[in-house]
């Protein structure tokens, strides 16, 4: 179930960028931001995408499951942590398995990083900087009931579908009211590709 | 899984038991001194192959072992890489290239306390099984002569500089530990990044044993000079208690990445001969940016489809690509009100 957590709604999204620059701020990954913002219909449309870790937890976190160096720990709140600096062999694995593209990988540093809920600010009861941040509550953290409380209606989704494979998250998408019984497509199978069907 | 790991250790701490019966002659050599030490690393030993098992049993790790042994043993890394292995042992192992590009601070420490442990361990190790022996015909010195598994080595005089190098090497070792470790401790009490999420068992405890060792033996070499060997003996036990401590906690803890470490290589190597056979890389269906190599991918979908994870043809698809993917199937079938 879900507890004190991240809900993103794409609709209030205006891609200012500020929890970019905000997650730059972390202890955790100071100078580099774990929150991606993409654009899904760049040149089209207006519409922004923030990305956090979703911290999966059915099956819970892809990227521990096929790290080969047991290098990410799933904490028992269920924060899937970073790849711990000691044991990460940067091979990548959990950057090409995760369903929602998170990790971020330093061939360099041969190290892991990605969003881990700001676990220095979430561990104290503090919102992520991304969500301290966002001026239109795309990023809300908070409670379920926090977040109706303050949107009287709103709906929430915590299931997202790829392919016949359901992912269960800690984090929660906001999606319209009759769609919540449904989980959210999370884009595979690919039926188009650059305008080509590729079904 | 944990019976066939009960076993690999069993069979390694009894091939480890034998070879200190054997190496040290019949125990002839064998320092009874240090039996405490002898079967700290017969449990060592006993751990590690216990956990290692465990570890290489788990699909991703089981099959990046066979993919980096396959690897290994391939002609494509006889034939055309004979250097890159010798190279990735040096680059990853022994001079932690890869530390440097997280900080040099930390890479610096880290070089301090894996020599220093090195070193020691290249002397405490055989010291205690009865391998070397330190032997004057004199009694008392100073011509002593150095002898592996019975055989002598070398002959030295004890008050020459090589003479101080051979029974100061632990003392040097030492030096370099404390200054490694030391920074790694005050590093842990007030990076903040280090501090977020740290736990003392992992992380505190690692570096405490290391500092305690290390101290303890410099002061018997103290105590030795400075003291005429006033309180020796307690430091010697409080010594063994340490090292013995930090000898079982290795397979359990963070000192684990000492033999987990060797995947990146196996890892690399992996890759690179996969490179190099195949010249290709795998790039994005969608935006032809470069994933990587193609045998890679494969080696992930089938690590994926071991775990059950059904959305193994995702990872044919860079990272940015399955997030615009995703965000236009919202935009496309959940809030139309997203533009």
């Amino acid at each position: 179930m879900m507890g004190r957590t991240i809900f993103i709604d794409p609709g209030r999204c205006i891609g200012c960028q500020a929890c970019v620059s905000a997650c730059r701020e972390c202890d955790s990954h100071r100078g580099k931001s774990m929150i991606h913002l993409d654009y899904p219909d760049e040149g089209h449309s207006v519409a922004s995408l923030p990305t956090v870790c979703m911290h999966c937890e059915d099956p819970v976190a892809p990227c521990a499951e096929v790290c080969p160096a047991d290098a990410i720990l799933v904490t028992a709140d269920g924060v899937v942590q970073q790849a711990d600096t000691t044991r990460c062999i940067g091979c990548a694995n959990c950057v090409n398995a995760c369903p929602f593209g998170v990790p971020k990988i330093d061939l360099q540093a041969k190290l892991q990083m990605k969003c881990n809920l700001c676990y220095d600010r979430t561990a104290y009861g503090l919102a992520p900087m991304c969500a301290t941040v966002c001026p239109t509550g795309a990023l809300f953290y908070g409670t379920l009931e926090e977040l109706q409380a303050e949107r009287p209606g709103v709906q929430v989704a915590d299931s997202f579908t790829f392919g016949t494979t359901t992912v269960t998250t800690g984090v929660a998408m906001v999606v319209p009211a009759d769609k919540v019984q449904w989980p959210v497509p999370g884009g595979l199978p690919v039926v188009e590709i650059n305008g080509r069907d590729v079904r | 899984m944990r019976r066939r790991a009960a076993v690999a250790g069993t069979v390694v701490s009894v091939l480890l038991i034998l070879a200190i019966v054997f190496g040290s002659r019949l125990l002839r050599d064998f320092d009874s001194a240090l039996l405490p030490y002898a079967v700290a690393t017969v449990f060592l030993a006993f751990g590690v192959a216990y956990r290692y098992t465990v570890w290489v049993s788990a699909p991703g790790a089981r099959r990046l072992f066979r993919k980096g042994w396959g690897s290994f043993f391939s002609v494509a890394n006889f034939r055309r890489a004979p250097t890159a292995l010798p190279k990735m042992i040096a680059t990853y192992l022994g001079f932690q290239k890869f530390l440097g590009a997280r900080s040099h601070a930390r890479w610096a420490a880290h070089q301090l306390v894996f020599w220093g442990c090195l070193l020691a361990a290249a002397i405490t190790f055989p010291l205690t099984w009865g391998w070397f022996t330190f032997t004057s015909s004199t009694g008392s010195g100073p011509g002593y002569e150095m002898r592996i598994w019975g055989f002598k080595v070398i002959g030295f005089d004890a008050l020459s500089v090589l003479g101080w190098l051979m029974f100061h090497g632990l003392d040097i070792a030492a030096v370099l530990v404390i200054a490694g470790a030391s920074y790694f401790l005050w590093r842990r009490m007030k990076d903040r990044g280090a501090i977020t999420g740290q736990r003392f068992a992992y992380d505190l405890m690692p570096l405490i044993c290391l500092v305690v060792i290390s101290v303890t033996g410099l002061l018997l070499t103290f105590s030795s000079i400075f003291l005429h060997g006033g309180g020796y003996e307690f430091l010697a036990v409080l010594h063994m208690v340490s090292v013995v401590f930090t000898l079982i906690y290795i397979p359990f803890g963070k000192f684990f990445h000492i033999v987990q470490r060797p995947a990146a290589v196996g890892m690399q190597l992996f890759k690179y001969t996969s490179r190099r056979e195949d010249e290709s890389v795998l790039a994005c269906r969608r935006c032809q940016e470069p994933i990587d190599t193609a045998p890679y991918v494969e080696n992930l979908q089938g690590t994926m489809r071991d775990l059950d994870l059904g959305f193994d043809e995702w990872a044919r698809y860079c990272p940015r690509c399955k997030r615009v993917l995703r965000g236009n199937a919202y935009l496309d079938h959940v809030k139309k009100g997203f533009k």
